[in-house]
């Protein structure tokens, strides 16, 4: 029976599946002919190609036309738009609910791919059109497959964004489905659930398509790879290949530190960078395009040169894509079995995607004919042994026989030169900076992989227990327990490694420009770069003293040297090389801001200083090992000292999803002190010989201007003010910190950050109330225990209470207190001061047949309630419960203040980086015009 | 053998080694057990937050002290003392690293790493419950 649903666009989930299926079969046909079209390119299979690609481009841009017109017409009987959108969301954030999921998230890589491959077709590439498009048609296809929600038995193919919330699995045949006009009954359907609250964020709309577009463009240089090898022409595609690649450079580099942005402005993770996989994982694929498109470059002027390394790098950099898009979907990077995006259920289909792509990439790398063919069979049979044999084992073969397929083909027909190019030419330097970097991923990828290598060391584990009960290794010990995990101390996982690396490579970007491609330089180009060496060496000591490095700091030191010189080398190399030809600068450009990226990274990381410190408690005297300096604890109202500011919580607020502490910050003047002042310090009292004003230690004031008190009266030790140089001056700024209310992920602490031109003042809150604290209908708080000696004191709201004596109630005072006289009781004399007059009261402990007798003291006008609750004689201490009343209680907050000096070098590198590197692209494409004059 | 070949495999020994230290240095996690047989010394122990217990954090009496328990890797349960404010997201935690050392019979913790959920993971939104409870 056919159910008529009312208001539902029940056309638009039909339209759009026959769209995306439009777009699997198109890409299907375009893959088909233009596989047929690389042999013969003038028959009719490359109308099939091109046809075949362009009905699969009008069912993608469809598709994203549809879900944008479901997305503003806020159709939530659509899961995907349900899930993502809600009425709340302004414009730019309902834009960026498009790519809020998984399924977005392919149609706007396909959507990126797409355009690029379009600008490709424009170009008129010849003969490069059909083989490098038969593979773009082929990845289409494969990405669109993912999208087609097809359902064999349990098995999963792909997840559709069109599906209707009613249609989902997890409610199939509940009630309300068979309803027609559920969606005017159902008051869930009025709204979405909208983004995750952490991901409502500018960012969100910007970050994702930079980084897309940057995955994206790493399949050009990919496809053109494979063509090379296809039509055995390893020299065209090079050409063709490298202004698509340094776009990849420039776009993918800019998406990897908008993501350092957003997690630096949002998240409270306390920094731009973590080494998180999700982040490596964008990281590796870029440093792996670098080295690649640096080995091009070599090409275009040395052809030849180190080819099976070219083609490994650009192979490498998108199948890396795909590998990282598995890894983060997979959840295997969770420690536990809990995994993050299981419910999409394709991941089986991801892998025969990053198998597929690899394992073609590899079989290409082998010399055609028969070779091919036997790796074909051998790779499908172990396939088959992944679904129905052991799938570790199996898909750990799989990358052997791709490994040993690689090394085949470039013993084999890859070209190799044996005419070695001399030591100090560019070649040899830019092929060793490309290898160092390509080294740097490796070792990424090695550490974020770990909990992939406990799943193919599972199978071993057996052997290398055998291996650690007959040698005793710790190593095989380790291997057999198969569950490694990269360390938590990133100085000892990543820097340790990364650090000198970077040294190395960015050293080699300072000098290589200077030389030439074939041959030694003469003496005098030689020297060229010395003076930006020199230059570098007295900022570098500079740095270092303005810093103040330790020794045990060097590795981090010389890598600020090669940044420095690195920028002053190629700033210099644009004025006296190319005596200031824009054009050709780009390589200098982009050079400049990648050193100053890592540069602003070293330097704001090292150098970072936690500001907020307690300054109450004596933990660290306690202690040392314990100690923790770097939390603020802020009563409302209260100005303190931090770092080179007072500080002053103002107020809470809520505004929409946030709760705002403001903080005001204000300047440090020196404090003067007159004569006959008594101040505290240490737990010692001093006074004031001489009117003065406070240097920044005490003990450099102390000789001249002040006095011990050894035995102080009471009314010094009640005037008696703690010391302090400074004092709160004229008001500076205010920062809002945040916390974020999220009822999906749990409240998130969001930063504020003050940016000055040479630091930023990052804070955050690590703990505070977004809500006042429950009560009763009078405004009682839940009571505190304190145990509460003669002298203790306590902090209520504005107000301190003292336990000033304790006595026992004496006979002849019973009835004072209407007791009997059979009690027990002893009386403690307490104050209360501060906000009013000093109120002084006695609580009493009664003690009747054994029972305690309850006796509450209130202060209404105070608003505080007190009362024993036990007394320990031996100890004379009273176990004593305080109420406070919300009418006086304070608000606080804990906060952490971190200085980043130097930070914004990064953001500027970043922005300099980018713009250099389209420079070159800009450049390249000049060349090829050049060279190659347009066709008609 | 040209320079080209010695710098490569150069640097591949070089990596090798460094990823081969990755297995020997001690990032192993001791449990209980052994850090309170031996008092005084630092360890790190893995394990996961034990939610039948609260977790108390009361920055009016102390800023820096975040207590609760922890169940490590044999599944023994004990009270720990945390010397920094609360962490944030603690109770969502997937696993604790906590490095510390035992002082008095208790185990007090000077850093804490903590394993969360993805910003990245998908919530599971149950239509299905909410309808019902409509």
């Amino acid at each position: 029976m056919e159910i008529t649903y009312l208001n539902e666009w029940t056309w638009a989930a039909s339209f759009g599946r026959l769209l995306l299926a439009l777009a699997f079969a198109g890409g299907l046909a375009s893959t088909i002919g233009y596989v047929a079209a690389v042999a013969r390119p003038k028959s009719n299979w490359m109308t099939l190609g091109r046809w075949g690609f362009k009905v699969h481009a009008v069912g993608i841009f469809g598709a994203i036309g549809l879900i944008y017109l479901l997305i503003f017409s806020h159709r939530y009987e659509f899961q995907y738009i349900w899930k993502h959108l809600n009425d709340a969301m302004p414009t730019k954030l309902a834009f960026a609910s498009f790519w809020g999921g998984q399924e977005g998230g392919f149609l706007l890589w396909m959507f990126w791919i797409l355009l690029l491959a379009i600008v490709f077709l424009r170009r008129l590439p010849g003969k490069l059109e059909a083989p490098v498009m038969a593979i773009h048609s082929g990845v289409l296809t494969a990405l669109s497959s993912m999208l087609l929600g097809l359902y064999f038995g349990d098995f999963q193919f792909g997840m559709d964004p069109f599906l209707m919330l009613r249609e989902a699995p997890e409610n199939m045949g509940m009630p309300w489905t068979f309803n027609p006009d559920y969606l005017a009954l159902i008051p869930q359907f009025a709204d979405g659930q909208g983004l995750n609250p952490l991901l409502q964020n500018y960012w969100m709309v910007i970050h994702p398509p930079t980084l897309f577009l940057g995955f994206a463009s790493t399949l050009m240089p990919f496809t053109m790879a494979i063509a090379g090898l296809w039509m055995r022409d390893h020299k065209t595609w090079m050409r063709a290949a490298i202004g698509w690649s340094f776009f990849g450079v420039a776009i993918l580099g800019a998406g990897i530190l908008m993501g350092g942005a957003w997690a630096y402005e949002a998240l409270s993770f306390g920094g731009f960078w973590a080494w998180d996989p999700v982040e490596n994982s964008s990281l590796v694929p870029w440093l792996v395009l670098v080295a690649g498109s640096h080995l091009l470059l070599i090409n275009r002027s040395k052809p030849g040169t180190a080819v099976t390394a070219t083609y490994l790098m650009v192979g490498l950099s998108f199948l890396l894509v795909v590998y990282s898009t598995f890894l983060t979907k997979s959840g295997i990077l969770g420690d536990t079995s809990v995994h993050s995006f299981v419910d999409s259920g394709i991941l089986p289909q991801l892998l025969a995607f990053l198998m597929g792509c690899s394992g073609l990439f590899s079989a290409m790398l082998l010399p055609p004919g028969n070779e091919r063919k036997i790796y074909c069979a051998i790779q499908v049979a172990l396939a088959i042994g992944v679904v129905v044999l052991n799938p570790a084992l199996c898909l750990l073969g799989m990358l052997v026989v791709m490994a040993l397929a690689g090394l085949r083909g470039h013993l084999t027909h890859l070209p190799r030169t044996d005419q070695e190019s001399p030591l100090w030419t560019r070649e040899f330097w830019m092929f060793v900076g490309g290898m160092l970097m390509f080294a740097s991923a490796v070792h990424i990828t090695f550490q974020t992989s770990l909990p992939v290598f406990n799943h193919f060391l599972t199978p071993f584990s057996g052997l290398f227990q055998a291996l650690y009960e007959s040698t005793g290794s710790n190593l095989a010990r380790k291997l057999a327990a198969h569950n490694l995990a990269p360390g938590t101390d990133f100085d000892a996982t990543y820097h340790a490694i990364q650090v000198p690396l970077a040294f190395l490579f960015i050293g080699i970007t300072a000098f290589t420009q200077y030389l030439r491609y074939g041959k030694t330089p003469s003496k005098k180009r030689f020297l060229q770069p010395l003076r930006s060496l020199i230059s570098a060496v007295v900022l570098t000591f500079a740095f270092a003293l303005a810093f103040d490095f330790q020794a045990w700091e060097a590795p981090r030191v010389a890598l600020i040297f090669s940044c420095l010189w690195s920028v002053i080398a190629n700033a210099d190399y644009i004025v006296q090389v190319l005596k200031g030809k824009w054009d050709h600068a780009g390589a200098s450009v982009a050079h400049i801001g990648f050193a100053l990226v890592i540069l602003g990274a070293v330097v704001s990381n090292a150098k970072k200083d936690v500001i907020s410190s307690n300054q109450f408690g004596d933990l660290a005297m306690l202690n040392e090992a314990l100690s923790n300096e770097e939390d603020l604890l802020l009563l409302e109202g209260d100005t303190l000292a931090m770092g080179p500011y007072y500080v002053c919580y103002r107020e809470r607020r809520q505004e929409g999803i946030h709760a705002k502490f403001s903080v005001d910050y204000f300047e440090t003047l020196p404090e003067d002190y007159a004569q006959g002042e008594v101040v505290a310090k240490d737990g010692f009292l001093f006074q004031c010989t001489s009117s003065h004003t406070a240097l920044p230690n005490f003990e450099d004031d102390m000789e001249e201007h002040w006095t011990f008190v050894p035995i102080p009266n009471d009314r010094q030790k009640q005037e008696a003010q703690p010391w302090s140089a400074g004092r709160p001056g004229p008001y500076l700024f205010t920062l809002d910190p945040k916390i974020q209310l999220n009822e999906q992920m749990g409240n998130a602490p969001e930063p504020d950050t003050k940016r000055f031109w040479n630091k930023d003042l990052y804070t955050h809150i690590k703990w505070g109330r977004v809500s006042d604290p429950e009560a009763d209908e009078e405004g009682w708080m839940d009571g505190r225990k304190h145990d509460m000696m003669r002298r203790d004191s306590l902090m209520i709201g504005k107000c301190v209470l003292a336990l000033d004596s304790i006595s026992a109630v004496t006979m002849d005072q019973k009835p004072l207190f209407g007791l009997l006289d059979k009690d027990l009781s002893v009386a403690a004399h307490f104050r209360l001061t501060g906000q009013g007059p000093d109120t002084s009261f006695t609580a009493l402990y009664i003690v009747r047949d054994s029972l305690v007798i309850p006796d509450m003291v209130t202060l209404d006008n105070r608003g505080v309630k007190v009362r024993i609750d036990g007394f320990r004689p031996a100890e004379a201490t009273f176990e004593t419960v305080v109420w406070e009343n919300l009418s006086i209680r304070r608000d606080f907050i804990v906060m952490q203040a971190t200085v980043f000096p130097q930070i914004n070098l990064l953001w500027l590198g970043c922005i300099i980086m980018t713009l250099g590197a389209l420079m070159s692209v800009r450049q390249t494409r000049r060349l090829q015009r050049k060279r190659t004059p347009v066709q008609p | 053998m040209s320079r080209t070949n010695i710098f490569v495999i150069l640097l591949v020994a070089i990596l090798m080694g460094s990823l081969f230290s990755v297995f020997s240095q001690n990032s192993e996690s001791v449990v209980f057990e052994r850090a309170f047989a031996e008092p005084g010394v630092e360890f790190k122990i893995s394990g996961t937050l034990n939610t039948d217990h609260p977790v108390l954090y009361d920055p009016e009496v102390s800023v820096t002290e975040t207590r609760f328990h922890m169940r490590d890797k044999d599944g023994v349960t004990h009270p720990v003392i945390l010397r920094e404010a609360k962490p944030t997201g603690l109770e969502q935690s997937e696993s604790i690293d906590l490095y510390g050392q035992v002082v008095d019979g208790e185990f007090i913790a000077g850093e804490m790493l903590m394993k969360c959920p993805s910003k990245y993971n998908e919530q599971s939104h149950d239509l299905a419950e909410a309808v019902e409870l409509n």
